[in-house]
């Protein structure tokens, strides 16, 4: 096997599935109509187009076929992920519970769980968010103050949650609460994570609108909401080793790379006869895609073999997230020299709405930094 | 550890400039793919090695270069002692050719020219015959030398992190260690994402000159990405590392500059960033899509 081919995520196998999932993108827009977006994992929910592209057999890649998904490996999930997103195909309705959800329930889930809810997900029919943000827990994740307190034959949750993407959409919510006191010692001990439906009574979700008017990320209230024993995700008390486990595959994602690929593509594809000093900013644009892609693969390998990777998973998502914004403004440099730049401006203007949340989901990049200087020792 | 880097790093702990050389000729590392038949990802271990260690020898140029470049022209050169390349666009009339080669790295060595004109390179010794070879044999010439800079710059950037790291856990300043700062943690963090990411990059152009040879367009598709990702990292890593050191890193006590200043220098050798960073964007601009040239080499192999 060619050791080029393997570091670039193009083993013969792996080229495989590129170009079915190509295919199948090329077929379906054809037929469908749906247009390449910006940031199409928070932004593009598509109920249609997720159910379609879980009966082609591009979603729970990863989850093994006894639970309905393809018992697939981590790159092959990687190439479909990178894909879609290159592509800008709307996927957010399916993203997290394939994303996230998936992997957690395959690590902490009971076996009852997995058999309810990991075969939904791979038909791409589960929706869920993630419960973690609250309004006095951003960046300081432990300061959650959302609690569970035990009843008869379940927990139950009182407080707030917010930035709850797809919320008011999904049919499940991933809540971090506390189930024991703060202990200022252990900060992090306490904590467990419970699968609530959006449908129990005492939920209310609120929208958080965009400045566009974008209606995304949403505000979660719980007031006494029951949750059957059945559905703790994982032990009581281990909710903080839950979340942060795997935190490097979500880190060092294509995700954290691709978000403006679209805008990237087209307006590179718009260009026409060029001077040497713009085909030098396209030349740069494109070295820190293929060097970020690069690394985000070098550290796809080594956490998919079972090593450590923390570090460098969290300076991808450094360094990936600040490209995906510095990107925005780069490209509005190149419209200067595309003859027909309108059809762009909207693509743009979306970019810029939701550039400034790229360095800030899934962790901020300050927090990140300061865990990437931590784990640098001589 | 790797075995070639432990040799490395025990060579270099032990001897430096001349003696370091004479050690590099007995272990066979000095004339590792033109006379051991070892391949570019050994060629890279030991040419990144020897610049973390600052180690002033001109291996690329003999091992890489100058021999490579007289076995093509079928000329011999001294089986010891370094060589190097003397590298010039020159214009031929009435059976004579009129350059100048400038910037010739490591005079003193036996020099080999590469001579091109409009359609060949011409190859010698100094006072020798000139050989003609093909002209590709130029364009592989420079590739070769861009590859060695990017690994060498690797190891060069490397040193420059490590001290940094060092010092910043060893300075104190208004009663904490520097790195207890969280604006330092920050330029911290900063060298070591343009560093690994320049070494994922290095990893593909190794990898593509391990597999498909110098001269094969694959590698010229990852050459041209690590020279320009590694390119983009000399500076900000280079500057940071200074900034973190305060004035001591340039004093002539202090080996920190003999990490920073030959990357800063080899980062415009073989080419510019500037010059690569164009050439990838001419191969963006005319895929079929940019995305094809992002995931592989695009053409064929």
């Amino acid at each position: 096997m060619s050791n080029f081919d393997a570091l670039c995520a193009n083993d013969a196998e792996l080229v495989q599935l590129r170009t079915s999932i190509r295919q199948f993108l090329a077929a379906d827009r054809a037929e469908f109509g749906w247009q390449p977006a910006v940031d199409c994992w928070l932004a593009k929910w598509d109920p249609d187009f997720s159910a379609r592209l879980a009966s082609a057999g591009f979603v729970g890649l990863t989850i093994p076929s006894e639970y309905g998904g393809r018992g697939l490996g981590y790159l092959h999930r990687y190439v479909v992920t990178e894909e879609l997103l290159a592509h800008g195909a709307p996927v957010a309705a399916h993203w997290i519970a394939d994303r996230q959800v998936a992997p957690a329930l395959l690590s902490y889930g009971s076996e009852e769980q997995r058999r309810r809810l990991l075969p939904r997900i791979a038909a791409g029919q589960l929706y869920s968010a993630i419960g973690m943000s609250e309004h006095g827990a951003g960046s300081d994740l432990a300061a959650v103050q959302t609690r569970a307190s035990r009843v008869d034959g379940g927990w139950v949750l009182n407080g707030s949650k917010v930035w709850t993407s797809g919320a008011h959409v999904a049919h499940q919510i991933v809540v971090l609460a506390r189930t024991s006191a703060l202990d200022p010692d252990h900060r992090h001990a306490g904590f467990s994570q419970f699968i609530v439906q959006t449908s129990s009574p005492g939920i209310l979700i609120e929208p958080i609108l965009l400045m566009n008017g974008e209606h995304h990320f949403n505000e979660v209230i719980l007031t006494d909401v029951f949750v059957p024993d059945g559905d703790v995700l994982g032990q009581i008390g281990d909710g903080w080793h839950q979340v942060t486990a795997e935190l490097g595959f979500e880190r060092s994602g294509p995700e954290r790379i691709l978000s403006t690929a679209t805008l990237i593509f087209s307006a590179i594809r718009a260009l026409g006869d060029v001077d040497d000093g713009v085909a030098a900013k396209v030349g740069d644009l494109v070295a820190r895609m293929i060097s970020l892609r690069q690394l985000s693969i070098s550290v796809a390998r080594t956490l998919a073999d079972g090593r450590d990777a923390a570090n460098r998973a969290a300076l991808v998502k450094d360094l990936g997230t600040r490209f995906e914004q510095d990107s925005v403004e780069l490209v509005a440099d190149l419209l200067d020299y595309v003859e027909d730049p309108e059809p762009l401006r909207a693509l743009l203007a979306t970019a810029r709405v939701h550039s400034p949340l790229f360095t800030l989901r899934g962790g901020t990049n300050e927090v990140l930094r300061g865990v990437v200087a931590k784990g640098m020792k001589t | 550890m790797n075995e070639l880097t432990q040799l490395v790093d025990d060579l270099c702990s032990r001897s430096t400039g001349d003696e370091l050389w004479r050690n590099l000729e007995e272990t066979g590392l000095a004339r590792l793919t033109s006379g051991q038949g070892a391949g570019p990802a050994d060629a890279a271990i030991v040419l990144s090695g020897l610049a973390r260690h600052a180690a002033a020898v001109p291996l690329a140029e003999t091992d890489l270069l100058a021999a490579w470049l007289a076995d093509k022209a079928g000329l011999p050169v001294p089986s010891t002692g370094p060589l190097t390349v003397a590298i010039t666009d020159a214009t031929e009339s009435g059976g004579r050719i009129t350059g100048a080669a400038h910037d010739v790295q490591w005079p003193s060595s036996t020099v080999v020219s590469a001579t091109r004109t409009a359609d060949a390179l011409h190859v010698g010794l100094i006072g020798g015959e000139l050989r003609t070879v093909d002209i590709s044999v130029f364009d592989e010439l420079i590739r070769r030398g861009a590859w060695a800079r990017c690994n060498q710059i690797i190891g060069a950037l490397d040193a420059a992190c490590e001290m940094t790291v060092a010092h910043t856990g060893q300075r104190v300043q208004f009663g904490r260690q520097l790195n207890k700062f969280q604006a330092v943690q920050h330029s911290l963090a900063t060298m070591a994402g343009e560093i690994e990411r320049a070494r994922a990059a290095t990893a593909l152009a190794v990898a593509a000159a391990a597999d498909y040879g110098f001269d094969h367009p694959a590698t010229d598709y990852a050459v041209t990405v690590a020279k320009v990702a590694v390119g983009r990292a000399v500076d900000p890593v280079t500057t940071i590392a200074h900034q973190l050191h305060g004035a001591i890193g340039v004093t002539v006590e202090h080996r920190l500059w003999r990490a920073t200043m030959p990357a800063r220098s080899w980062v415009d050798e073989f080419g510019t960033t500037a010059t690569y960073a164009r050439r990838l964007g001419r191969i963006a601009l005319a895929a079929d899509h940019p995305w094809d040239v992002v995931v592989s080499y695009p053409g064929p192999r």
